[in-house]
């Protein structure tokens, strides 16, 4: 739709199409007599008043103009309410009805420019310039597109609802699970300082035992040389030691293939099994003894495989005051190849079971367990009983790595819960996600709530830390990333629009180290919107002019 | 904690290289030798003196040799010297040329540079052939006259030989004087004597400078003058301090070197990106007088304050009744090509000044309107989405600029491809709304054997070769690059070729230049140029021709631009660098500002200075070019730079974005009113422009221009005039609550947004308005306007007019209106409506000045009037009666602006006259 100006029309500079308009009219540019020409149906009626008799009012005020004034290419009004259909005033609107299409409101220095800018053609009617109508053509091919949207909304908008009930139903959850887990940290932290000075109470005995053996020994030695026999049976019992070192394991956690999570297609990592598939392993394994149950816990699912009590049970553990392996804990990445996404493994719900219905059975058990156990123990009988020793000392390790495990996961409950997921909480799934794009040699990879970054081969630069929402949560903000030598510190803006499926688009620079982004998502897929857009098309369905329909 | 405090002192390294002047980088006066030498010098010690005064082929000649008895025998008078010729010239409209070089009959060791190509061929005709030699005597001996101009005489005085311009008669008054102070050294060419030493180095430079010291200097004097002015390009005032004299801090010369200068400092006699070997003076009692020193090489000027001389007074004969500024001239090398120009009024002598050099070009309409510039505008997407934010937020613009990131590895002349696919279309689509690009086009050439350009230029020995013979390799933007000898017409016209359509491949019509960096940048060279003994056409040295290399540069392509189109199209280029008749070839900007309020200050001083000495097309930076400006800083050079000749916003590639609607909707609303304002003003910048191609008169004017003999405006360097009509005061700080506007003359002035009157004569403290800077219409002017602004001038051109009439105290005013085709050459075959307005008795009169026999070709217009404005008349008349045609127009009250919001003034407006431009009409008011 390319028009020029031809030259040896410009030569002649403002020439004159009266022809076109008629005879009376005595300057070359005016819109077609006896019409609202150039005003929108909802402007209408503001001009009901005018007639060659009566003036009305400029909308600003300022002045008051006639029938004659009307549209006679002369400003009377500096907000341009008698000029809507020439280009006299600078701050005019000139509205086309592009019937066909839709219609469109222009600046008024797009009247007469010599530049189709309505598909029906009404902005150029000074006659230098002949802008075909193509509204029909146009309509067409907004229409289809129009409808396109309309049912990519449809789907989004279905696709949304659900993503927000399950985000609801997810968070209550986890709200009802961040709740329980801190009533059982309460409880969990009473016993673990029960233990704990039940624990230094039997070392204290343990080692007053041993010094005192020691002094026995020598003083045995010293009297006869011979009779070792029940020392070296003593040697062969399972020692507490034995037990710490198991339990030492718990200080080296599965990194490995935590950190194999950066390539493209490692497993889910299941690290958030670890306590609800222990626990259950506890209930079911009470029978067999606690000292087999507790030897798990530290124990690599693929280095031990001495005991086949447990067995078809993956238990792992990684500890969780490692900062490291907490975020790879609840982190964990699995590369989709169907889109470009990454997303955490969903073994949140898994999590959630915890504080299912059958609840903290296994909190109860402990607490009878240790109930029992100090019943049964009597630190002040000697020799310390030595299974009874380990036991506490069992207990305890148990205990409290249980309760480290809960506080992180209570830290990490109330951290994700304390995030902004949106008004509906429609953004819920995005947490512990990473979306990727790929543009010529860089990747780039959005990780809402967390961070992004812009990786090239080996070398990851941050683009920034999540910041948060704008523009009404059509806008992710990411902020204070590294520094640009001479220049700013990177951030990046990632603007949501509806989509079916979380998808990172368009990765630009427009200032330098400023990024912008695209991020198509259901979580934009908004009724409303679908509405307006719904009538939006029943309107261009309906100002179809039936001329041209019929012709076509 | 180490690797902490590390990064700190890095840091802390960085603060100081980055963000500040690297003054070490640069030579001062001190480490220049023939500058300390000169400047070292005592008055009186001149020894020449003219003998063999005589009348040949219409000039004067003389010679000047040593005295026999002179007494003191300083040290560069023990090498006998042989007798320099002088010759002084006489040209219409009181301009004197002198030159004094070496004898060429006595066989110098080699023949010293002139600069080629800078006088306009137009002058030679206007000599003065010179027939009587009047020999006559005053008070300090013989002196020999001729004839000048009615009122003015040249002299020379014999011994000690003096040269000046006088008034005509005995005892006339100077003017204008050489070597009244006895400075004059020529230090001639000679061999090298044993165990000499001529080589010099600076920093990890050496200058072997095989012809040795060649270096000139002398002193100049301006009579009944108040201040001097001119000498581009420094960023500094625009009355010229004093850089010696009692009580004057100890001061650099002003220095005239082209030079990329990283940075530079807002307040400095530096030497920055282009030179102008031309002063003007001017005094309240007498007027303005101008010196011209047509020389190339680096030069450095003292302005010396009163009382400079006090101890050697007494042996000088200088007239002590007159008031008078005397300025010292040094150059490493070159010769004596110097113009006198008597003035009287500052008008005559830039006219005077532009006779020899040319006035400045006629741009085409689009030129003359707003261009968006940024390093870079990435890729077409970009391209296309900063085109049609200006269209979403309706604010026109004319021109998008690339910069050097738009080409394949800096290789001008190609595209990158990943980015620019498609330049032709990109342009096209562009051109469908009127609008031009600019691509950039440097001097330096990639050294690349695949690289066209590069393979030709070796091939044919184009380069500029270093002091061994062998083609100069510089570092600049490309990595290692050549430097095309554009000295040469041969070169100038094979690079004009590169501009054709087929040659520059990706180019449209609708395409045109930038040269940057000609000064040239040499990133690895001596002051991040060329060595000065780096060889060009004809063996001239780079040091003898330095300051003229970016002139040749734009002059080449200019001229491409010309070719292209068959010389239909007007060229635009815009160039960094330049030299007295840039004028002719474009526009020039001040380089690489910073985002600051002291350099949007000194960006007044240094663009009027650039329309005193010719460039009246010139613009700074908008926004700054370094640096981020804040939103009120950013807002403020909009509307001081929408005054500018040459508009155009620029910002570096490290700044934020700053495109006009980035800053929230009200800046938006406020820049986009101030780039309409200059829409809305382009049929009366247009107007000026051809004002300026015909007399040299700049389209911004120094107060003092238009009001000589009012002292108040000849330091005032915050407000100018554009035109004679409007007066602009910029606002230079942070959230001023005040501005303070001196309206000079006697009558009133006109708030340009508001119609409200002021007196004049007087410093008026006015409110500072945000939306706004100070703005008036002096009374007894017509400015013409065009109140509908478009997408860009292109869909301008058939929107009526808007006159605007201050009348004065006699209830008169007048104005005019230039109007051609905006775009081609036919305008100098007649194509063109100039009309005078002129208001009295009640009465309009429009006239074509335009001869109807002047040219071949016509230009024929349809535009109209739409409204007449009248301010300054009472009490309101009812109807205006239009002749021919004998129809009335309605009168009534209207706003004085269309924008803006409610009217907020309340002016008389004749309605609809609807007179053709074209025609001759009067309108009467009843």
């Amino acid at each position: 739709m390319e028009t020029r100006i031809r030259p040896n029309l410009m030569l002649f500079g403002c020439s004159i199409i009266l022809l076109l308009y008629g005879f009376t009219r005595s300057a070359a540019s005016l819109p077609p007599i006896d019409s609202l020409f150039g005003v929108s149906p909802e402007d209408a009626s503001y001009y009901k008043g005018l007639s060659s008799a009566s003036a009305i009012k400029c909308k600003d005020g300022s002045k008051k103009f006639n029938k004659s004034q009307f549209n006679d290419d002369f400003c009377d009004c500096p907000d341009g309410t008698d000029e809507p259909g020439t280009s006299a005033c600078p701050n005019g609107k000139f509205y086309c009805k592009n019937a066909g299409h839709a219609p469109v409101v222009l600046y008024s220095s797009r009247v007469n420019d010599g530049i189709c800018d309505c598909c029906d053609g009404s902005d150029e009617y000074d006659g230098k310039t002949i802008c075909p109508n193509t509204c029909w053509e146009a309509g067409k091919v907004a229409r289809e597109k129009l409808k396109k949207k309309i049912a990519t909304y449809q789907e989004g908008v279905t696709i949304r609802r659900q993503e927000i009930e399950k985000a609801k139903l997810s968070i209550s959850k986890e709200e009802a699970e961040l709740q329980k887990l801190k009533e059982e940290e309460k409880i969990l932290n009473g016993l673990v300082e029960k233990l704990k000075e039940r624990k230094e109470q039997i070392e204290k005995a343990e080692e007053h035992e041993r010094l005192q053996k020691e002094k026995e020994e020598k003083e045995r030695k010293e009297a006869q040389a011979t009779k070792d026999d029940d020392t070296k049976a003593e040697d062969t019992e399972p020692t507490p030691k034995d037990i710490h070192d198991d339990i030492g394991l718990v200080d080296q956690p599965p990194q490995d293939s935590a950190e194999d999570n950066h390539g493209s297609s490692s497993e889910p990592e299941l690290g958030d099994h670890s306590i609800e598939d222990e626990r259950s392993n506890d209930v079911a394994g009470e029978q067999d003894g606690s000292i087999q149950n507790t030897k798990h816990l530290g124990e690599d699912s693929t280095s031990h495989g001495k005991d086949g009590l447990d067995s078809g049970n993956q238990v792992r553990f990684k500890d969780p005051n490692d900062s490291d392996s907490l975020s790879n804990m609840f982190v964990s990445y699995r590369y989709d190849s169907s889109s470009s996404q990454r997303h955490e493994s969903d073994d949140e719900l898994d999590f959630s079971d915890i504080t299912g219905t059958s609840s903290s059975s296994w909190l109860d058990k402990i607490q009878q367990r240790v109930k029992s156990i100090f019943q049964a123990v009597n630190i002040f009988q000697k020799p310390v009983n030595v299974s009874e020793a380990a036991q506490v000392r069992k207990e305890y390790d148990e205990s409290s790595s249980k309760l480290s495990k809960i506080q992180s996961r209570i830290s990490h409950l109330k951290q994700k819960l304390k995030e902004d997921f949106g008004p509906e909480k429609e953004f819920y799934s995005f947490y512990g996600k990473c979306f990727e794009s790929k543009q010529n040699k860089y990747v780039y990879k959005v990780c809402p709530f967390k961070q992004a970054t812009q990786e090239e081969g080996y070398s990851t630069t941050r683009l920034g830390s999540w910041e948060k929402f704008e523009e009404s949560y059509r806008v992710m903000q990411f902020m204070n990333g590294d520094k640009c030598w001479n220049g700013p510190d990177r951030s990046l803006k990632v603007r949501l629009r509806c989509g079916l499926k979380n998808e990172l688009t368009d990765v630009d620079e427009p200032s330098r180290c400023e990024y912008l982004a695209f991020l198509a998502t259901p979580a934009l897929c908004v009724e409303d919107k679908l509405k307006e857009l719904q009538e939006k098309l029943e309107s261009l369905n309906k100002d179809q002019p039936k001329g041209i329909h019929d012709e076509l | 904690m180490g690797r902490h405090l590390s990064t700190f002192l890095l840091l802390l390294l960085f603060a100081n290289s980055v963000f500040s002047w690297k003054k070490d980088e640069f030579r001062n006066c001190n480490q220049t030798p023939f500058c300390k030498r000169a400047r070292t010098r005592k008055p009186g010690s001149c020894s020449l003196i003219a003998s063999d005064v005589s009348i040949s082929d219409g000039d004067l000649v003389a010679k000047l040799i040593a005295k026999q008895s002179s007494q003191d025998v300083s040290e560069d008078q023990q090498r006998p010297t042989k007798p320099l010729v002088l010759t002084i010239s006489a040209y219409q409209d009181g301009v004197m040329r002198m030159k004094i070089d070496e004898d060429q009959s006595l066989s110098p060791r080699k023949k010293r540079f002139e600069v080629p190509d800078v006088i306009e061929p137009g002058f030679y005709i206007k000599k003065l052939w010179l027939q009587r030699l009047k020999e006559d005597k005053d008070g300090n001996g013989p002196i020999s006259v001729v004839y000048l101009s009615e009122e003015y005489e040249a002299v020379i005085r014999h011994d000690p030989f003096e040269v000046f311009v006088r008034e005509s008669g005995e005892n006339g008054k100077k003017v204008l004087s050489l070597n009244s102070h006895g400075l004059f050294d020529f230090e001639q060419l000679r061999e090298k004597e044993e165990g000499e030493e001529w080589g010099e180095n600076f920093r990890s430079h050496t200058d072997k400078r095989p012809y040795g010291s060649q270096s000139i200097s002398f002193d100049v004097s301006f009579y009944e003058a108040d201040f001097v002015y001119g000498i581009p390009e420094h960023a500094t005032s625009l009355a010229l301090n004093p850089t010696r004299g009692p009580g004057i801090e100890f001061s650099e010369p002003y220095r005239l070197f082209n030079l990329d200068v990283f940075e530079y400092v807002h307040d400095s006699p530096f030497g920055l990106y282009g030179s102008i070997p031309f002063m003007i003076s001017h005094g309240k009692s007498r007027g303005s007088s101008g010196f011209f020193w047509l020389n190339a090489a680096e030069m450095q000027i003292d302005v010396l304050g009163t009382g400079w001389n006090d101890e050697n007074s007494s042996v000088l004969m200088l007239p002590s009744d007159q008031k008078r500024v005397d300025t010292l001239w040094m150059s490493e090398a070159g010769v004596v090509d110097a113009f006198f120009f008597v003035g009287p009024w500052p008008k005559d002598v830039v006219r005077q000044y532009t006779s020899v050099t040319g006035a400045p070009a006629m741009p085409q309409l689009f030129a003359t309107a707003y261009h968006q510039c940024r390093w870079n505008y990435r890729d077409e997407e970009d391209v296309f989405n900063v085109d049609a934010k200006f269209d979403e937020h309706d604010i026109p613009y004319d021109v998008l600029w690339l910069d050097i990131e738009h080409t394949d590895g800096k290789k001008y002349f190609t595209w990158d491809r990943m980015l620019f696919p498609n330049p032709e279309e990109m342009q096209k689509k562009l051109a469908g709304k009127g609008r031009r690009m600019v691509t950039i086009v440097d001097p330096h050439i990639k050294r690349d054997d695949s690289y066209y350009i590069h393979k030709e230029a070796s091939e044919k020995g184009y380069y500029v070769r270093d002091s061994t013979g062998k083609d100069f390799d510089g570092w600049c933007w490309p990595g290692s690059s050549s430097y095309l000898d554009m000295l040469n017409p041969e070169i100038r016209s094979w690079w004009a070729e590169k501009f054709s359509y087929e040659n520059y491949v990706g180019s449209t019509p609708s395409l045109y230049i930038w040269n940057d960096m000609n000064e040239p940048s040499v990133f690895n060279g001596p002051e991040v140029t060329m060595p000065r003994d780096a060889l060009h056409y004809g063996d001239a040295e780079h040091r003898e021709l330095h300051n003229a290399y970016g002139y040749y540069f734009h002059m080449a392509t200019a001229n491409g631009l010309v070719k292209r189109s068959d010389g239909k199209d007007r060229p635009f280029v815009l160039s960094r660098a330049f030299f007295p008749g840039s004028q002719r070839y474009g526009a020039v900007w001040t380089g690489d500002n910073t985002a600051d309020w002291d350099q949007l200050r000194v960006s007044v001083p240094m663009l009027l200075t650039l329309g005193l000495t010719g460039i009246s097309f010139s613009g700074a930076d908008v926004g700054g070019f370094f640096g981020n400006p804040d939103t009120e800083l950013l807002v403020r050079w909009y509307q001081l730079g929408a005054y500018y000749p040459f508009f155009r916003a620029h910002a570096h590639h490290d700044t934020k974005r700053r495109e006009p609607w980035l800053f929230g909707e009200r800046n938006t609303e406020i820049i986009k009113e101030s780039i309409r304002v200059r829409y809305m003003l382009l049929p009366y910048y247009y107007t000026l422009f051809r004002q300026a191609n015909v007399s040299g008169v700049p389209v911004i004017r120094p107060l003092w221009m238009e009001f000589p003999s009012d002292e108040k405006t000849f330091s005032n360097d915050e407000a100018f005039m554009v035109g004679n009509s409007i007066l602009v005061q910029g606002i230079f700080t942070e959230r001023a609550k005040h501005v303070d506007v001196y309206l000079p003359g006697d009558e009133l002035w006109y708030d340009m947004k508001t119609g409200a009157a002021y007196k004049g004569g007087v410093t008026h403290k006015l409110e500072a308005l945000e939306e706004s800077i100070p703005s008036f219409q002096r009374a007894g002017t017509i400015i013409p306007r065009k109140d509908r602004t478009r997408r860009s001038s292109t869909q301008m051109e058939n929107d009526p007019y808007t006159l605007v009439i201050a009348l004065n105290s006699s209830k008169a005013a007048e104005g005019e209106l230039y109007v051609d085709d905006g775009k081609s050459f036919e305008f100098q075959q007649g194509a063109y409506i100039h009309l005078r307005f002129t208001f009295s008795n009640g009465k309009l009169t429009s006239t074509n000045m335009a001869s109807a026999t002047a040219g071949s070709r016509k230009f024929a217009s349809r535009c109209t009037i739409e409204r007449i404005i009248v301010v300054g008349l009472s009490p309101d008349p009812k109807t205006a009666l239009v002749e021919p045609g004998n129809h009335k127009a309605d009168v009534e009250r209207g706003p004085l602006l269309l924008r803006g919001g409610p009217a907020r003034s309340s002016v008389l407006t004749i309605r609809k006259p609807n007179v053709n431009i074209a025609d001759d009409w009067t309108i009467a008011i009843l």
